[in-house]
This record gives C-alpha cells, structure tokens and sequence, in this order.
C-alpha cells in the first residue's frame, strides 16, 4: 500500500463486553461530570433500552439530570438546535447517548453546539475547521451493531431546509467513552440486524478500498469484514446469540475506527442522497447499493476488492479462486450473503424493494455528487454514472 | 528562498484558476452547467499556508467576481502549509488527493467543496497535460476544446486586464 501520508485519531475509550452499562457511572465521575443528559428514541424508551441504561447509572450513584426521547429516525439540524437548548436550560454537564446512528449523531452535534458555545449547528459546520472548545463529557451506548458512529469524527444529520444529509467532520465529535455491551443488542429485529449489519460491512469495504485508504485504517477494516462475514448471518437467524452479537457490535465498531480515519466511498455518497430525498433508512441504502458500486469501481480497484477476498470467505476459498477471479469473487459472495438474508428476513436487495420511486433519481443523482463521501471514491462519478448505478439498484 | 518561490507561484496559479473558471464557462457545457447551478452570493475563500496568497471570489450577478477581501465567505478552504499548497496549485496533487491528505480545513457545507473540485478538476484538464493529470486524478475529465484555446483566452484576459479585482 503506497500511502504518501495519512492520519490515523482514535481516542474513544471502550468498555466492551459484560457489565459494560454498570460501568458509566464511574466514568462520568472521572470525567468530572454528575448531571447526565441522557439521550434517545421514543421506541428505545418504549421497550426498555434506555431504562437499562439509566438504571445501571443510577445503581451506582448517577442519575439523569433530564432525559430526551424525541429523537425522529432521521434527525435534523433543528433538533440537535433543540436539544442543546434543552440541555442548557437543564443545566446539564454531560450528554449519554443510548441509541443507533441517528441517535448518536445527534448527540455528536449537541455537543458540538455546546461545546462551540453557538446556538445553530449550521454556523460550525465544515471539515477539520473547528478548535477543541469547551470540553462536554459524552458516552454513547450503541443499540445496534452498524453504525460505528460511536468511534468516528463525523455526524450525519439532516438539513431539512434542503433535503440534504450534512457532514460535520471533526475530531471533536468522537465520544469520550463508548460502551460496547451485548444486552444492547439482543433485542434488535432480524431485519435491523442483518441491514445494521451489512452498513457495518459496507463501512470496512470502503475504508479498505477508497482513496483515503492507510494501513491502519485497513487493519482494522480487514478484520471487521472477517468477523461480520462470519456473524452476521448467524446473528440475524439466531438473536440470542450473545457471542455473534458482541462480535458484531466489535466488528461495527472497528468498522467505525476504518472509515472514520480513511473515510468511505460512493455507497454513502448515493446513500445518504437516497436518505435525504427519499427516507430510505441508511442501512438499507447500504445493503442495497453495496454491490451495485462495487461493479462500478471494479475497473478501477480489482486489486484492493481482489484482498478482500480471504476476509470475507476465508483463505481456503481465496486460495481456491484463481488471482484474477477474485474481485469478483468478493463482489459474488456479497451478493449471495445478501440473498441468504433476504430469504432470512425479507431484508431489501431492490431499490423498488425499498419503496424508492425512480423519477426521483435524478435529484438523488444531483445530491450524490455533492456528498463528501465521493471524493476519495476510488472511481470519479458523474450523475449521469451514478443514475446507471440507481437503476441497476432498481 | 524556496517557500517565497513557492508563494510567488501559487499567488499566480490562483489567479489563472480564477481566470480559467471564467473562460472555461465559455468553453466547457460542464463548467457552465456548473455555474448554472451557483446559489447566487456563493463565495469562496482559499487561503494557503501560514501568510501565503489568497483567493476570494464571489459568485454575483452571473459573474465569478475576484475580491480584496470577503468578510464572510460562504466557504472557506484553508490549506494547511506552503509545500501542500504548492504541490496543489501545481499538478502534483488532485483535490481528491488533497482531501485524503487532510491538506486542508474547511468552514462551511461539504456540497461547495465538491463543487468547487468538480471545477478544478475541470481546469486542471485543462491547464496541465495528461502525463500530469493521470497522476492526480482517477478519472480524467475529456476537454471539450482544444487546451491551446483555453490558453489563447486566457492570456489574452490578462493582456486586456479582464480578471481585476472587483468593488
């Protein structure tokens, strides 16, 4: 790997495995802090996530100071806005997030807000532009295995103004501690896990293969894709498993550390247009796409798709396949995987699967090319190329 | 003495850049599709390394305005050093290059940046030969014209001082 330079930050702390949640008490003590904000959504309040977190806090010794639930799928600007309002009024002195991507996402720009010292995410949005500010003690409780949010500098939110998901990338956004506790995803839906799970996959191809690539962000890109391949079926068919479910939530994570420090590709490009425009939820845009753009890199990245190859289906198999077959060989087993969990929970492969109307491509072809995530792409990508890329997905 | 030079010559590849956009519109369906879709009041800012050169320009009235100064700039690139600024403004390093390199901040919304690479990219085709190019980008743009007439419009810009510094 040719890398002229790189840059490589992770400095979240990561309590992973048994009793995790027991253990956020203590940490918010040695991060100074005693008046939590805890956030979530109302269903991970309904069924009783959020309240297992909040009560392993309080049984030893921290309660919340103030609890916000209203936290819609796709959050936006004005909510972040809203909550760090909130939180001020509350006068909080830390923020817990307990949730999935959205979840986490909008606590990266309440706290961003808050530690800024503005009002309006809006006016601090950019790329590496921001001075460290004042310092929010954060902890995220990831409830899905996907999205990796809890150990990457960046937050997706949406602009409702505009229909666009907004990138804040900084590395002020990474949590000061994340949990990694099985209970949090033991619960989690067939269909959640197996696309939660296949966005995990996606975000350790793309670190491992765009332009932005390092060897240390392929470390751990390699063996995330090693261990998803080798959970995800067995976690989406069997729930309770607790072993496949903690692998996959490490593996979401070390996913997470990949791209965050290489970032990811034309999957989130056109993924995060297709959220915006039409609200297809993330991790099905991933699931969907993933193999689609594959196809369209491949001329331009076979090698680095070829090296996956041994991760995904293991050695015997790589070993199997001759050189030149095994790029397709990765993009082959992908698509079979993908099969085998629709069959499993009827988990979308199809855009039109997906309820997406394809007279809005062009728009989500528009917004594509204007995402960040496209620039370090291993393959340049016009809007025409990416509504060839739509309707093969259709 | 190098880091002057350096500066000298990124302070005149920014002005060409500034002058190859303009042309370009005339030249390019892509660039002018580009400048179509400009919000009006879109400007950027790019400053280079520690006191280097600066570009400011303003998209108003259906003109890519070069400005003294811009107060608040819509988007406002900031590459990181001199060297990293040098190696951009001189074919050694694409935009896409540049980002993967953290060779510079922004302030503002992502979508401008890539705008503002797209058009780059455009002019890089342009202005530097393919030997150059093929090295610092994935997928080189086709010129739609001859580069000698970007050239010849250019220079001629300059000679009848087309691309002064607007009020």
């Amino acid at each position: 790997m040719n890398v002229p330079y790189f840059e490589f930050q992770n400095a979240v702390k990561l309590l992973c495995g048994e009793l995790s949640l027991e253990r956020i008490a203590i940490e918010l003590e040695h991060l100074g802090a005693s008046r939590p904000l805890v956030l979530s959504d109302a269903v991970l309040a309904k069924i009783g996530t959020m309240a297992q977190v909040t009560d392993a806090m309080q049984a030893e010794g921290v309660s919340p100071a103030a609890c916000f639930t209203d936290i819609p799928v796709d959050s936006s600007l004005a909510v972040v806005n809203k909550i760090a309002a909130y939180y001020r009024e509350q006068n909080c002195d830390s923020i817990v997030a307990v949730g999935g991507g959205s979840v986490i996402d909008t606590a990266k720009g309440v706290r961003l807000v808050l530690s800024q010292d503005t009002d309006d995410i809006l006016a601090i949005s950019g790329v590496e532009n921001l001075v460290r500010g004042k310092h929010i003690p954060f902890i995220v409780v990831p409830t899905t295995a996907g999205t990796g949010s809890e150990c990457t500098g960046v937050a997706v939110i949406r602009n409702d103004a505009n229909d666009v998901k907004m990138e804040f990338l900084s590395p002020f956004v990474e949590p000061d501690v994340a949990v990694i506790d099985p209970r949090m995803t033991l619960g989690l839906p067939a269909k959640a896990t197996a696309s939660t799970g296949m966005d995990a996959l996606v975000h350790a191809i793309e670190a491992c293969t765009c332009q932005q690539a390092n060897p240390l962000s392929t470390a751990y890109g390699t063996a995330a894709i090693r261990m998803i391949a080798a959970n995800v079926e067995e976690a989406t068919r069997n729930g309770s498993n607790k072993q496949a479910r903690f692998e996959m939530a490490l593996a979401s994570t070390m996913a997470g550390i990949a791209f965050s420090n290489s970032m990811v590709g034309a999957v989130h490009a056109i993924g995060h247009a297709l959220g915006g425009v039409c609200h297809v939820p993330h991790a099905v845009a991933m699931t969907i796409l993933l193999p689609h753009v594959m196809r369209y890199n491949l001329s331009h990245c076979a090698d680095s798709y070829a090296a996956l190859l041994p991760w995904l289906a293991g050695m015997d198999v790589a070993l199997n396949t001759p050189t030149e077959k095994r790029a397709e060989a990765a993009i082959a087993f992908i698509e079979a995987l993908g099969k085998r969990l629709n069959e499993v929970c009827e988990l979308p492969l199809t855009l039109k699967d997906a309820g997406v109307d394809s007279a809005a491509f062009a728009k989500v072809a528009e917004f594509a090319v204007n995402d960040g995530a496209l620039i370090v792409n291993p393959r340049a990508a016009s809007e025409e190329q990416v509504m060839e890329i739509l309707n093969a997905a259709y | 003495m190098w880091r002057a030079i350096q500066s000298l010559v990124v302070g005149i590849v920014l002005r060409v850049v500034h002058a190859a956009l303009i042309e370009l519109r005339a030249l390019d369906s892509r660039v002018a599709q580009e400048f179509e879709r400009f919000p009006e009041g879109l400007s950027y800012t790019i400053r280079t390394g520690h006191n280097g050169p600066v570009l400011h320009v303003l998209w108003q009235d259906g003109q890519l305005k070069r400005l003294a100064a811009l107060p608040a700039p819509v988007c406002s690139l900031r590459i990181k050093s001199m060297p990293l600024s040098f190696q951009l403004f001189t074919g050694q390093m694409g935009m896409a290059q540049a980002y993967a390199r953290h060779a510079f901040t922004m302030a503002g919304e992502v979508a401008d940046v890539m705008r503002l690479a797209r058009l780059v990219n455009l002019v890089e085709a342009y202005l530097f030969p393919k030997i150059m190019t093929r090295r610092i980008m994935t997928d080189v743009p086709e010129t739609e014209v001859c580069f000698l007439r970007a050239y010849a419009r250019i220079a001629l810009g300059f000679l009848t001082c087309k691309y002064k510094l607007s009020k």
